[in-house]
């Protein structure tokens, strides 16, 4: 059985390749969707290689129906196929962030929308943790603004887990963080204004920040003298 | 509790959970990739897409629910495949008068629907009620 226009064994036509999985763009039932295929490390034991890519994929359906019932935005999710290891989504239509602040970067700022957009990056992860959900993968890359209704949409919950540690939630944060000043520092301090919007709508905000700043230290030191 | 007659086999759900045809087709969907595979759950292909809309992993619970019983009077019929012929004798079948797929929204009934599937007000505020049904659907064999 397949979900694709194009063939038997096809999942439609490949859009993106990464280091977990495949991109594909299909249809299903008539809308236009994402396949995502996780694919298998053939360096693995077979069986066992099988027993932990399902495991994955279920780990990241779960995330994502949770982090919708916590209201946060994510696709919708189509289907789960454990014997494809594949995972089907609605498609966004708009552009990723990363691509957003970029063009901000080389064509000037819309210092409104990027004020929108950052609000909306901190009110998101704010309700992800709050609620006990780690994304393990904030990057601008895994982010996309909705066309026509400019809200913020996040994807690829495939490294995300549950935790209330403020650890985590800092180390989170800290990703993210690293991603915007090696990528986007021409967009000025979103970070600051990322993090003011989380404070705002996290109700456990202090305890992540204190550790926010540990772990900064932490990065920055590089030799560990001792 | 019925959801697959013998002869026409066809799947017969509680309407007023249905606010939209999409989870159906998502249900559909999934039951067909399980006959395919010759893994289905229920004893019919049809019976396994009533199963699959409920999201739930309880048989009987599911097609009890999502399914209809004899003094449910709002029923939303669904064959997969179906030719003319057999479309006349599940109308038949059915004592009543057949209505528009368009008029499911208005008839849904959306407090049985949030208490079913479990869908908290933070959710609705972020997505429409079939959106949050379909994934529930899909994600119920991974929870």
């Amino acid at each position: 059985m397949d979900t694709c226009q194009t063939g038997q064994a096809e999942l439609g036509l490949l859009i993106k390749q990464g280091a977990e999985a495949r991109v594909y763009l299909s249809s299903f039932v008539g809308r236009k969707c994402i396949v995502k295929e996780r694919f298998s490390k053939k360096y693995r034991h077979p069986i066992l290689d099988s027993k932990l890519t399902v495991k994955r994929l279920n780990a990241e359906a779960r995330c994502m129906t949770k982090a919708r019932k916590l209201g946060v935005v994510t696709p919708v999710l189509y289907g789960v196929d454990p014997v494809l290891h594949t995972l089907t989504f609605e498609f966004i239509e708009g552009h990723a962030v990363k691509d957003i602040l970029l063009e901000f970067g080389s064509n000037g700022i819309v210092e409104e929308r990027l004020n929108d957009i950052a609000a909306q990056i901190g009110i998101a992860i704010a309700k992800l943790h709050d609620g006990g959900l780690v994304h393990g993968d904030l990057t601008t890359s895994n982010m996309i603004v909705k066309e026509g209704t400019n809200q913020l949409v996040l994807i690829d919950f495939g490294l995300s887990f549950t935790s209330t540690l403020p650890e985590d939630k800092a180390v989170d944060l800290y990703v993210l963080e690293r991603a915007l000043l090696s990528m986007h520092s021409s967009c000025g301090d979103v970070m600051e204004k990322i993090l003011a919007a989380y404070r705002k709508s996290s109700k456990q905000w202090s305890a992540t920040m204190n550790k926010l700043a540990q772990v900064r230290q932490r990065g920055r030191k590089r030799t560990m003298v001792g | 509790m019925q959801s697959a007659k013998m002869e026409p086999e066809v799947a017969l759900l509680n309407a007023s959970l249905v606010p939209d045809i999409f989870p159906v087709l998502a249900a559909a969907h999934k039951a067909l990739v399980s006959k395919s595979r010759e893994s289905l759950t229920t004893r019919t292909l049809h019976s396994e897409l009533v199963y699959n809309y409920a999201a739930s992993k309880h048989i009987s619970e599911s097609l009890k629910r999502c399914g209809i019983s004899d003094q449910m009077s709002y029923i939303l019929a669904v064959r997969f495949n179906a030719s003319d012929d057999e479309m006349t004798s599940v109308t038949n079948l059915i004592n009543g008068k057949e209505i528009d797929l368009e008029e499911l929204e208005p008839r849904s009934n959306r407090d049985q629907i949030l208490k079913h599937f479990k869908i908290p007000p933070q959710e609705l505020a972020i997505s429409s009620l079939s959106d949050a049904i379909t994934c529930r659907i899909a994600a119920r064999d991974a929870l």
